[in-house]
């Protein structure tokens, strides 16, 4: 291959379009309208007969509910970041991710991570077509999109119409590979380094790793 | 041939929105509370799968809070954490509170506010 | 694409596994009833072991409530993705990866 790397991701959208890249870690409503629904109350009174037997905690709960909302998001770009400058993490982490994962003090629920490398000739995106798999320690909880219907059951076999979709034009000289996350591995994609980032601290190349970069649907770039 | 409901790979379907419409305030804790609920070693990730395969044709028609809701509904009913009777208790004892006039002030609404 | 599969593996050892990375495989078609993780799309396809991921319990059996025992041999499969779906339309180098057990995997040619 030659040229640059980003040659190859033509972008479908206009910046316009991409704005929702950045409301990754918007913080949620803190209560919902209306009534509450059957689906709810059921929760709710699960939750409660699990605490009257003193086998959970209302505040296990809540720790965790702050967990989903104000750390999980953030491991995915920090481990991958820390990647992007330190060449002897990022071998640790394509050869074993959970413990590359441990050393960054995000401690994965499922028994191992897979990180997998885009690189000039190969774009990677992740998909669960059977449930919804994802690395929730990493990423928090899956996007809409990715619980979607019509992500799980497209993305396997129209891959760049559904890249396409999210703005990602991929020449047919770059092999897309599609990762069913169907049975007991997590997948993280480590996108490729955008030129113009050189001498970035971790923390600010942390910043344009946004969570669908990191799924593979769209890939990183510079603020406009 | 297809015997499981959430085994969707290679279906036709639509265009994807690649907008992430987020959680509401109740998914946060149906989430919360199941993710403690397997921390606890109660159930796994595969009682749960299956339990939410086993909706079988209802599976299409609900959103993904509701197929794990009901995946750990079943499945802690299955493991005796709970009768359905107490559960349908506990359901209406919620229900109630919900219900209190809103001149009087209901203590879960008052901790939802907060 | 060798390059990524090359990747030496720190994974779970699985001594007594059947297949190594770059045999031929085709996974079983069947339809057993049952909480099953090989989606149907990808039964009676031919793929390549990528890699060996390790032994883990047997999902089909966590599902009901038993401990997995004996573990099973998990492995990383590639396909070519023009030989998974009639008519793909992308070009003939794109590939889709997924996880499959020992139990449901052939050697390819042997299949009946």
């Amino acid at each position: 291959m030659s040229g640059t790397p980003h040659d190859h991701y033509a972008s479908g959208h206009d910046d316009q379009a991409h704005d929702h890249d950045h409301d990754d870690h918007k913080p949620v409503n803190e209560h919902d309208d209306g009534p509450p629904g059957e689906y709810e109350i059921m929760s709710r009174a699960m939750q409660e007969l699990l605490e009257q037997k003193g086998i959970i905690t209302a505040e296990q709960v809540t720790k965790r509910m702050e967990q989903f909302d104000e750390e999980f998001p953030y491991h995915g770009g920090q481990v991958v970041a820390r990647a992007w400058v330190d060449p002897a993490f990022k071998q640790r982490l394509l050869a074993d991710g959970r413990a590359a994962c441990a050393e960054m003090g995000a401690m994965l629920e499922a028994e191992r991570l897979i990180a997998v490398e885009n690189t000039p000739q190969v774009h990677n995106v992740i998909v669960c077509t059977l449930c919804s798999c994802y690395p929730r320690a990493l990423l928090g909880m899956p996007p809409t999109w990715y619980k979607s219907r019509n992500y799980r059951s497209r993305v396997v076999f129209e891959p760049r119409s559904v890249l396409r979709e999210f703005g990602t034009v991929l020449p047919d000289n770059v092999t897309v590979r599609v990762h069913d996350s169907n049975a007991d591995m997590r997948y993280l994609v480590v996108p490729m380094r955008p030129a113009g980032t050189e001498g970035w601290s971790e923390e600010k190349l942390a910043g344009i790793l946004s969570r669908d970069t990191l799924v593979g649907v769209t890939v990183p770039r510079l603020p406009a | 041939m297809k015997t499981i409901p959430s085994d969707i790979g290679g279906e036709p379907a639509g265009p994807v929105d690649t907008i992430d419409h987020g959680m509401r305030h109740w998914e946060r804790q149906a989430n919360a509370f199941r993710s403690v609920v397997q921390l606890k070693k109660i159930t796994c990730t595969d009682e749960l799968r299956r339990a939410a395969e086993e909706l079988g044709g209802r599976y299409k028609d609900m959103q993904y809070f509701e197929i794990t809701t009901s995946a750990v509904r079943k499945v802690l009913i299955e493991k005796g954490m709970f009768t359905e009777q107490q559960l349908q208790a506990k359901m209406a004892e919620i229900r109630a509170r919900f219900n209190v006039p809103d001149e009087i002030e209901s203590p879960l609404k008052t901790a939802a506010k907060k | 694409m060798s390059g990524s599969a090359s990747l030496k593996s720190t994974y779970t050892p699985a001594p007594e596994h059947r297949f190594k990375v770059g045999d031929k495989v085709v996974v079983k078609t069947a339809h057993p009833p049952g909480h099953r993780r090989t989606p149907q799309y990808i039964r009676g396809k031919q793929g390549v072991i990528e890699r060996i991921c390790g032994a883990y319990p047997n999902p089909e059996e966590l599902a009901y409530g038993f401990d997995g025992k004996p573990e099973r041999v998990l492995y990383r499969v590639r396909f070519f993705q023009t030989h998974v779906w009639t008519g793909y339309a992308g070009p003939a180098n794109d590939i889709i990866e997924m996880e499959i057990y020992e139990h449901w995997l052939d050697p390819a040619g042997a299949q009946s």
